[in-house]
C-alpha cells in the first residue's frame, strides 16, 4: 500500500510481524536502544516524510519503558515530517484508573490518587500522536479523555467466535461475569448468542476484615452446566480464580475464563495453575509465549492481528472502521 | 515555610531528605508504588489545596520509571488543586538528547519538557543543564542553577597549590563551562580535542615517549611549551600512545584483552562524551544498532562492534600548558569513563601534569564506570555532586570518589522561590563562601 509505514516497538515484535505479513508490506526499521544510563534511544531507519505511519506498542512488560519508547518514537516520527502518526496500543497502559480520585486511609483522610489514564492520554497527544487504535478499553469513557480520535476495537467478536466454534453445546452453557462492573460486557455476549447469564457479586456490606477479601455471591444458576467467565483483562487473576472456586462449589461442570487481555502479572500463572479454571482463553494483545509454556493446554490464544491489520488498512484507505465492530463481518 | 509542601520522588531520596532538612520541613507524605503489572501508582497523603508544592525528582538507572512517576505525581497535585507546582530536577533526564541527529532522531529533551508542562508543572528548577539553550524548550520559567561556586569552593579547599592548577576541558564543546570555573578561581585553563582525522598538526614536531614524559627532560619540555602549545598523541584501542606508535604491536592479543573495556565503549562515545548543541555532531553518531534491553547486551554489542570496526584510532591534542601542575578535568556529566581516562592519560604522559583530578556535576557513572576510573593510575580524584544518586556501596568501595552536597543550593533556591526573592545571587561566586 502506498505511503503506509508500519513500525513496531520492543514490547510485542511478533504482533508487528503478523500484522505486516497480513498487510503484505515490509516492517520498517527502527532501532530501539537503551543507553547504559537507562535512557531510551530511538532512531527511524527509513524515510517517513509525508507517510502515514503506524507504531505498534502494547502496554505490557516494563510498562513505563515501553510507554517512553512509544512517546519518543512518535516524537521522532513527527520530527521526521511524517504526515500522520497513529499509535496502535492493543493493550492501553494505565487504562484502569480508579473511579474516584481518592482513597480512604486509616486516619480518615482521603488520599488523592493520580488519574494516570487521563495523563497518558494527554502524553500521547502531547508527543504528537494524531490517532490511536486500541482494543477493549477498560472504561468506554476513556475515549473522552483524548483530544484526538480513538478507535476502540472490540475483542468481543473473537470471543463469540471462540464460544460458538470451540465450546461443545454452547447453548446450554452459562455466561458469567466475575464482577458487577463487567456485567454489561458479559450480558451483551449472552444476548448475542442467546445464552443464560449469571453474575458474581462482591459482598461489600459486611465490615471488611483487613487482609481478607470480601465474600462472593453468585446470582443465577450454573448447576450441572458449563460456566464461561467473561472479563476484559486478567491481571493478578485473583478475581477470576476466586470466582472459579465459587462456580465449582455451585456445581458448574467446567469453568472457562475468556478475556481480551491476559497480562498475568505477579504470581498470576501459579494462581491459575492451582485454580478450578479448566481453560483460559486470551488474545495476543500482549505476548503470550511465556504464559503458553507455563499453562500448556489450559491456555488458548486467539490471534488479533487480522483485526488490527484490517483496521490499519481501512484507516489508511479512509474506509469505515465500524464494520469491524460488528459480529457479522467476522 | 507556610502553605508549602515538598514531595520527594523515589529517584534520589537522599538528596530530597537533605534539602528538607535544610529547609526545616518534613517531606510531605505520599505513597509511590508500582502495581504488579508494572504501572506506577501515586497517592498523596496530605491536602495540597492552594499550596505551593515542590517535587524533587532526579534521574537514576531506571530513568523512564522516574519520569513517569514525576508526571503522575505532578498530575495528582494538579488534581488536588495545588496552587503552584515546581519540579526540581537536579539532573535533567534525557538532556543529552537535546538536538536532532542526522537521521530521524527525536529531540527527546524537548518532548520531556512538553510532557512535564502538559502534566501541570508551573516552574522548573535544575542544575547545570547540559545545554543551557534547553531552557527555551519550556513554556514555563526555568531556573538553571550553577554548581560552579560549590565546585570552586571544593577545589580551593582540597586541591594542593590550586592557584597553579589548570582547568582542562576534555572536549571543545565544554570549553565554555570550563572557562567559567577558571575565571571564578582565577586560574589558567587548557583544552583537549579528540579528532578522528589523522592529521598531523605540524610537519616537524617534538615527540614524546611515554617513558620520557614520566620523567621529562628539561630541554624537551621547554621546547614544547615555547615552540607550540599543541601536544598531540594518538588513541589506539582506547589507550593514549605516542604519534609514531606502530599498529602491529598494538594489535597483539595481550593488548586487546587488557584494554577491552576501553575499546567497547569507544563506539558509544555519545554516552560518555559531552558535546554542545552547536558543536559538530560527529561524536554522536555511534549507537549500538541492535534492539537491546539488558545492560549486559549493550556491553556485548558495543564490544563486538568495536572489535569489528576498530574505530579507535584518533588524534588527541592538548592545547595549553599543564606541565608540573595539577590538571582539573571538568565536564558537566560523568557517565562513560573512556574520554576522561584518555584525557587524563594525555595530560599525565604527554602534558606532564603532576596530578589529575576529574570534576563533574552529574555523576551518572553507569555500568562499572567508577571501577574503570578507580583502576586508572593517572587519575587521582573523582569529584561529583549528589544531583544524581550514587549507591552507598559504590561510595564506600571507591577511594577516589568525592561527592559534594548540593542540597544547600537547592534548598536556598526553593526558599527564595517560595518567598518571591531573587535567586540571582545563587549564581554569584560569593555565594556560600
Amino acid at each position: 500500500m502506498k505511503d503506509l509505514v508500519v513500525l513496531g516497538g520492543s514490547s510485542h515484535p511478533q504482533l508487528t510481524k503478523a500484522i505486516c505479513s497480513i498487510l503484505n508490506i515490509n516492517e520498517s526499521e527502527m532501532s530501539l536502544n537503551k543507553f547504559s544510563n537507562g535512557e531510551t534511544s530511538v532512531t527511524i531507519k527509513d524515510s517517513v516524510r509525508d507517510k502515514d505511519v503506524y507504531v505498534i506498542q502494547s502496554g505490557c512488560g516494563n510498562v513505563n519503558d515501553n510507554l517512553m519508547e512509544l512517546l519518543i518514537a512518535v516524537s521522532a516520527l513527527k520530527t521526521a515530517s511524517a504526515s500522520k502518526v497513529t499509535a496502535v496500543l492493543p493493550l492501553f497502559p494505565y487504562s484502569r484508573q480508579p473511579d474516584a480520585p481518592y482513597r480512604k486511609t486509616n486516619t480518615g483522610y482521603r488520599q488523592w490518587v493520580a488519574q494516570a489514564g487521563t495523563l497518558v492520554a494527554d502524553l500521547l497527544a502531547c508527543a504528537g500522536t494524531d490517532h490511536i487504535i486500541t482494543m477493549d478499553l477498560h472504561d468506554p469513557q476513556f475515549q473522552g479523555f483524548f483530544d484526538i480520535p480513538v478507535d476502540n476495537l472490540y475483542g468481543k467478536p473473537l470471543i463469540q467466535r471462540y464460544i460458538t466454534s470451540s465450546v461443545a453445546n454452547y447453548q446450554d452453557a452459562v455466561i458469567v461475569s466475575p464482577d458487577a462492573g463487567g456485567a454489561k460486557r458479559a450480558s451483551v455476549i449472552a444476548d448475542a448468542l442467546g445464552m443464560d447469564f449469571a453474575l458474581i457479586h462482591k459482598e461489600r456490606k459486611s465490615t471488611k476484615v483487613p487482609g481478607k477479601a470480601a465474600p462472593l455471591m453468585l446470582v443465577g444458576s450454573v448447576h450441572d452446566r458449563v460456566a464461561l467467565m467473561i472479563d476484559d483483562l486478567i491481571d493478578t487473576s485473583a478475581t477470576v480464580t476466586r470466582a472459579a472456586r465459587l462456580l465449582k462449589l455451585n456445581g458448574a461442570t467446567k469453568v472457562y475464563c475468556l478475556a481480551t487481555h491476559g497480562v498475568f502479572s505477579g504470581d498470576a500463572i501459579d494462581r491459575v495453575l492451582q485454580s478450578d479454571i479448566d481453560k483460559v482463553i486470551v488474545t495476543n494483545s500482549v505476548p503470550q509465549q511465556d504464559t503458553k509454556v507455563r499453562l500448556g493446554d489450559r491456555l488458548e490464544v486467539v490471534d488479533i492481528s487480522p483485526i488490527f491489520a484490517e483496521a490499519i488498512r481501512r484507516i489508511h484507505n479512509g474506509e469505515s472502521v465500524s464494520m469491524l465492530f460488528d459480529f457479522s463481518s467476522m | 515555610m507556610r502553605k508549602s509542601k515538598v514531595f520527594i520522588g523515589s529517584s534520589n531520596p537522599e538528596l530530597g531528605r537533605l534539602v528538607c532538612d535544610r529547609l526545616g520541613v518534613e517531606p510531605a507524605p505520599c505513597t509511590l508504588t508500582k502495581f504488579s503489572n508494572g504501572e506506577t501508582s501515586v497517592s498523596i497523603g496530605v491536602s495540597v489545596r492552594d499550596e505551593d508544592t515542590y517535587v524533587i525528582q532526579s534521574g537514576s538507572s531506571i530513568v523512564n520509571d522516574n519520569i513517569m512517576e514525576l508526571l503522575i505525581l505532578v498530575s495528582a497535585l494538579r488534581g488536588g488543586s495545588a496552587k503552584r507546582i515546581t519540579a526540581i530536577l537536579p539532573y535533567f533526564p534525557y538532556s543529552k538528547q537535546s538536538k536532532m541527529k542526522k537521521h530521524r532522531g527525536a529531540i527527546v529533551a524537548k518532548m520531556v519538557s512538553n510532557l512535564m508542562v502538559m502534566a501541570g508543572v508551573d516552574h522548573v528548577i535544575t542544575v547545570d543543564l547540559h545545554s543551557s539553550q534547553m531552557q527555551g524548550f519550556f513554556h514555563v520559567p526555568v531556573d538553571n542553577l550553577y554548581s560552579a561556586p560549590l565546585l570552586a569552593r571544593w577545589i580551593r579547599h582540597n586541591v594542593e597549590d590550586w592557584q597553579n592548577a589548570v582547568v582542562v576541558s576534555k572536549n571543545p564543546g565544554g570549553t565554555k563551562r570550563v572557562t567559567g570555573l577558571a575565571d571564578m578561581l582565577k586560574i589558567d585553563f587548557a583544552m583537549i580535542n579528540t579528532d578522528k582525522r589523522r592529521k598531523p598538526y605540524r610537519p616537524s614536531r617534538p615527540t614524546y615517549s611515554r617513558s620520557s614524559s614520566m620523567a621529562p627532560q628539561e630541554d624537551n619540555s621547554a621546547f614544547a611549551i615555547t615552540e607550540s602549545e599543541f601536544i598531540t598523541a594518538r588513541i589506539v584501542q582506547g589507550r593514549v600512545v605516542e604519534e609514531d606508535y606502530s599498529e602491529e604491536t598494538g594489535n597483539d592479543s595481550g593488548q586487546m584483552s587488557e584494554s577491552i573495556i576501553s575499546i567497547m565503549s569507544a563506539t558509544e562515545h555519545a554516552l560518555g562524551g559531552t558535546v554542545d548543541a552547536e558543536v559538530n555532531s560527529s561524536d554522536d553518531e555511534e549507537y549500538p544498532i541492535e534492539a537491546v534491553k539488558e545492560p549486559a547486551d549493550i556491553e556485548r554489542i558495543g564490544r563486538e562492534a568495536a572489535i569489528k570496526s576498530n574505530p579507535t584510532d584518533k588524534t588527541i591534542t592538548l592545547v595549553g600548558n599543564v606541565r608540573d601542575r595539577t590538571a582539573i578535568i571538568v565536564d558537566d556529566i560523568l557517565d562513560r569513563p573512556d574520554s576522561f581516562i584518555n584525557a587524563a592519560e594525555h595530560c599525565r604522559f604527554f602534558g606532564g601534569a603532576k596530578h589529575v583530578v576529574i570534576v563533574a556535576t552529574h555523576g551518572v557513572l553507569s555500568a562499572d564506570s567508577l571501577n574503570s576510573l578507580e583502576n586508572e593510575p593517572c587519575i587521582d580524584r573523582v569529584v561529583v555532586t549528589n544531583t544524581f544518586p550514587i549507591d552507598a556501596s559504590k561510595r564506600t568501595k571507591s577511594k577516589k570518589l568525592v561527592v559534594i552536597d548540593m542540597s544547600s543550593l537547592l534548598a536556598e533556591c526553593i526558599r527564595r522561590n517560595h518567598y518571591g526573592e531573587s535567586i540571582a545571587s545563587l549564581f554569584d561566586k560569593a555565594f556560600l563562601e
